[in-house]
């Protein structure tokens, strides 16, 4: 076999020495310029697969739900969502995990209402805190289900991310 | 490797389904599902996480308005990265018109100020840190130098785990084409990251 011959071989298995022909394997012996090659190969491969995955930054999927509401208009729950869970001076990139959070429940089937005293039947807490409660069934959340948690966000002062607030707490319970 | 979430694909096509009909929910339930991996492969082929977020963001905008049109001639995330890598390469394209030299090292500008291209890797000491960075700057210099057309293939194939048919599927080129770009991309990204080498800037493990 001929070292361009070899080679070929070599960048179809990236270098691996075990997945060549007897031909390649008998070459291989005898030539340093191709066992060099093997050895650039290989560690080309190392480094390429060595790169990190990058995940979508926090929020991601709620910032894409509400460009949908936005561009058709609407102030559909995605909209509104959006609307009360992120501050409006945090850059679009960087919305907290609540909304992903609030987003993720609505989209998951479930519809959110906040109250405060004793659960609603059939619910059951998924976080705690003294200062409120927002209670998750199914199915998808009504407008005036919407409504009516803005009215209680606005009664439990919210003015941070769901996760971040250290007094007022929004939490959320999921149904059985 | 970009991961995938647990969907099945019976799963995915009954979100797809119910996402023609207009179920916004399903919709958002395919974003997750597809948000990483898609992010991944345009984060991959345009080395910028900011300009990544948007365009990958433009690519399910364009999905979820193309959705009625979507018969399932092709599976939904072929179709999916079909979509993202048309808007890739239509950002790579517009670069080269714009700036014929551009810097694969110079930090970027936004409206806050500059950042930096390079996602910082906090894992290990100080010394691996900087030969992991030395390494990974070097490796995504190598990819970016591709032509975008071979630089594709690679990141899907090599980075993103897809078979050379859904790569083929995705690109709209022959089987043999997927294979040929991918032997090139090999050779000369085993090119770029030889003369490092030679150069003493990296260690190749024999």
């Amino acid at each position: 076999m001929t070292c361009e011959e070899v080679r070929a071989e070599l960048v179809e298995c990236w270098g691996s020495t075990e997945q060549l022909t007897t031909a390649a394997t008998e070459h291989l012996a005898v030539c340093e310029h191709c066992r060099y090659e093997a050895r650039i190969l290989r560690g080309t491969s190392v480094m390429l697969h060595s790169l990190p995955s990058e995940s979508a930054p926090e929020g991601f999927t709620a910032g894409v739900l509400q460009q949908i509401a936005r561009q058709q208009g609407q102030t559909g729950w995605a909209a509104r969502l959006g609307q009360w869970f992120v501050p409006a001076h945090q850059p679009s990139w960087t919305r907290a995990a609540a909304v992903g959070t609030a987003i993720a429940l609505a989209v998951a089937g479930g519809s959110m209402w906040a109250g405060r005293g004793s659960l609603p039947e059939g619910t059951q807490q998924y976080a705690g805190s003294a200062s409120g409660t927002i209670a998750v069934s199914t199915p998808a959340a009504t407008e005036a289900e919407l409504d009516d948690l803005m009215r209680r966000h606005q009664a439990l002062q919210m003015t941070q991310p769901l996760a971040d607030d250290p007094g007022v707490n929004l939490v959320v319970y999921t149904t059985k | 490797m970009a991961k995938a979430r647990q969907l099945s694909q019976q799963d995915i096509e009954e979100l797809v389904e119910r996402a023609r009909r207009g179920d916004g929910a399903a919709f958002g339930q395919l974003v997750d599902e597809y948000k990483d991996k898609i992010y991944n492969y345009v984060s991959r082929m345009l080395n910028d996480p900011y300009e990544a977020e948007d365009v990958t963001q433009e690519a399910f905008l364009r999905a979820y308005r193309s959705l009625p049109r979507f018969r399932g001639a092709s599976s939904f995330h072929t179709w999916l990265y079909r979509i993202a890598s048309n808007l890739a390469i239509d950002v790579v394209r517009k670069r080269k018109r714009q700036e014929p030299t551009y810097s694969l090292d110079e930090p970027m500008e936004s409206d806050d100020g500059e950042y930096e291209r390079e996602i910082p890797d906090d894992s290990g000491s100080p010394e691996d840190k900087s030969t992991t960075r030395e390494t990974r700057v070097a490796v995504r210099r190598a990819i970016m130098e591709l032509p975008e057309k071979l630089r594709d293939v690679m990141i899907l194939y090599e980075l993103q785990g897809e078979t050379y048919e859904d790569i083929a599927e995705i690109l709209n080129v022959p089987l043999g084409t997927v294979k040929s770009r991918l032997f090139n991309a090999r050779n000369r990204l085993k090119d770029s990251l030889e003369q490092l080498v030679a150069a003493g800037e990296l260690e190749v493990e024999s």
